[in-house]
């Protein structure tokens, strides 16, 4: 459960006593988690410029750094801990247009992309969001070209294959929704031994839409209703919405509702991605590409969460 | 020890200017922010009240036909406001757009149906159109007014309606088993409980959060959403720019897109 000492207690560092950041997301009992950003020193260890998250226990000031959160992006300033969403999700948009502006095939333009989705995933995980859901391939995708199709089927593979372990080691929970019927066997293979190695002890949830589509979603809860039903575990006279909520494939995490909902590219609609889950969702629409949206941009999306007002009408 | 003391003075002269002038170029710099956000929104203002006066010409000629179907959101607290309600549906009239479907969560403007319909002379609701609203004669507006009732509640009725039926049948075996079938069954099944209205082209929400506050989740796959703020500070000139962005913006769709009908498109 405890960090791993580093050969030099940090003591006797540069890192003497600890600011107080948050407490609101400490993963350990009886310690209080700090962000630290510091360059530091050791006869046997340098890392400069490395963040790193030390936790000091609240019962005798011993401090810990935790091997497990190096490289966390610190919290930028302008964001508030206590404000951002538990749940975000992500229409990563683009890719296709980006490769076509550089010069490039389409496959660099997910290539590249990936590298932002590696990037958004950090910084929620670092940034206290516990569920990220990206719409990575949605049913209408499957009218593309069989060639581009095989190919983001095939990197999504590659991609869940190389951060499994990582992910099982860092607490992040995989999660796949979509109708995967029609996925290849190895890809459906991989996603099944993803879930299963990463759902324990969960810190932070992933969750991937692949071949998702929201109408697809409510349909496949109805179904599910209706085997209840058939089943004799439900009467008919009990179906309302909250029944069908229940089955729709977003149960899968404790929030499944999304606070926030980005969109890259700039177009301006959902495009068939959590319907019936967004009825209180912010919208921000960036006019970046995806494979261009990074940091600043995401600190924008945040700061523009952070900073409406929001209302549920008394639904939520 | 005179030098001494002189020298830790001194010290903490220099941290005090220090401080005292970082904490004037923090407020420098928050004034140049503040500066700029208030130039930006004058700037809209600006824009705004040109558009209506025809001072920008490439908003004068609007291509409506795009634009088959318009949705309008507004929050339950500003839809009181039906004097404001009814210029917007002038505005919207004045240009072109003849098919508007008006939601509010509560069902507020649902109540002021009979005022809007007396107001506008030359307004019918959906429910008498018998013919396909995006393919009339455009001779008079079509309103279909839509709450939070109509969305997931509406979904769960037709489900509910399906159930029924084919329980009466003892077919529930087929609806389980062609899950691709149940999507139809379901469109129809909405259009029973009443929801008749098609997928609208176009969403504006007019409220103070950018959230389409549970219009009919069925209905918006492809919707264009675009936030057009309070309705106390609603202006022609903004609602102009967005139905000009519409018309103009090249949509990226990933499929052609079908008619604004609720459709089992998208196979």
């Amino acid at each position: 459960m405890f960090s791993l000492r580093l050969p030099i207690p940090l003591e006797k560092t540069l890192i003497t006593s600890l600011p107080k950041t948050s407490t609101t997301y400490s993963a350990y009992s009886g310690m209080t988690r700090f962000q630290v950003c510091h360059r530091y020193l050791s006869n046997s260890i340098t890392k400069r410029g490395t963040s790193v998250v030390a936790f000091q226990d609240e019962a005798d000031g011993e401090i810990f750094v935790d091997e497990d959160f190096l490289e966390v992006d610190p919290l930028p300033v302008e964001l508030q801990p206590e404000l951002m969403p538990k749940h975000v999700a992500v229409i990563m948009d683009g890719n296709g247009r980006w490769a076509k502006m550089k010069g490039l095939p389409t496959s660099a333009g997910h290539v590249a992309g990936t590298q932002s989705f590696k990037w958004i995933v950090k910084l929620c995980y670092s940034w206290g969001i516990k569920v990220l859901t990206v719409f990575a391939f949605s049913m209408d995708n499957w009218i593309r070209p069989k060639v581009e199709t095989e190919f983001l089927l095939n990197l999504f593979e590659r991609s869940i294959l190389s951060q499994v372990e990582e992910c099982k080691r860092k607490g992040i929970q995989i999660s796949v929704i979509g109708d995967t019927s029609k996925l290849p066997k190895s890809l459906k293979s991989m996603i099944a031994n993803a879930e299963e190695t990463t759902k324990e002890n969960p810190k932070f949830q992933l969750i991937l839409a692949v071949s998702y589509s929201g109408k697809y979603d409510v349909v496949q809860a109805c179904k599910s209703v209706a085997k209840k039903v058939q089943d004799g575990l439900l009467h008919l006279e009990e179906i309302n919405e909250n029944i069908i909520e229940k089955e729709l494939e977003t149960n899968c995490t404790e929030f499944p509702y999304p606070d926030l909902l980005i969109r890259t590219s700039g177009e301006l609609r959902v495009s068939n991605f959590l319907l019936w889950q967004l009825a209180y969702t912010e919208f921000f629409f960036n006019k970046k590409l995806w494979p261009d949206f990074g940091k600043d941009e995401f600190v924008e999306a945040l700061s523009s969460f952070q900073n409406r007002q929001r209302r549920y009408g008394g639904r939520h | 020890m005179n030098f001494r003391d002189g020298a830790h003075n001194l010290y903490h002269i220099i941290v005090a200017i220090g401080y005292l002038g970082l904490q004037l170029l923090w407020y420098f710099l928050q004034i140049i922010v503040s500066a700029w956000y208030y130039i930006l929104i004058a700037g809209n203002i600006f824009e705004s009240y040109f558009i209506s006066y025809g001072v920008l010409k490439k908003y004068k000629s609007l291509h409506i036909g795009k634009l088959q179907y318009l949705a309008i959101v507004i929050e339950s607290e500003d839809a009181h406001q039906t004097s404001k309600v009814v210029k917007l549906l002038q505005w919207l009239d004045s240009v072109g757009v003849k098919n508007v479907c008006l939601y509010d969560m509560n069902g507020v403007l649902k109540k002021s149906k009979e005022t809007i319909f007396q107001t506008l002379k030359n307004a019918k609701s959906i429910e008498e159109v018998n013919e396909d609203v995006t393919h009339h004669a455009p001779d008079h507006m079509t309103l279909e007014f839509v709450s939070y009732v109509d969305g997931k509640e509406a979904v769960a009725k037709a489900a509910n309606l399906i159930f029924v039926k084919n329980f009466k049948q003892h077919n529930i075996g087929g609806v389980l088993d062609h899950q691709i079938s149940l999507e139809p069954h379901l469109n129809q099944a909405l259009q029973i409980v009443g929801c008749k209205g098609p997928e609208p082209d176009l969403l504006l929400v007019y409220g103070p959060v950018r959230s389409h506050l549970g219009f009919p989740a069925w209905r918006i796959r492809y919707t264009e959403i675009v936030h057009m703020g309070s309705l106390n500070f609603m202006r022609y000139g903004s609602l102009i720019k967005a139905i000009y962005n519409f018309t103009k913006v090249r949509h990226n769709y990933d499929f052609p897109k079908a008619s604004s009908q609720p459709s089992t498109r998208n196979k």
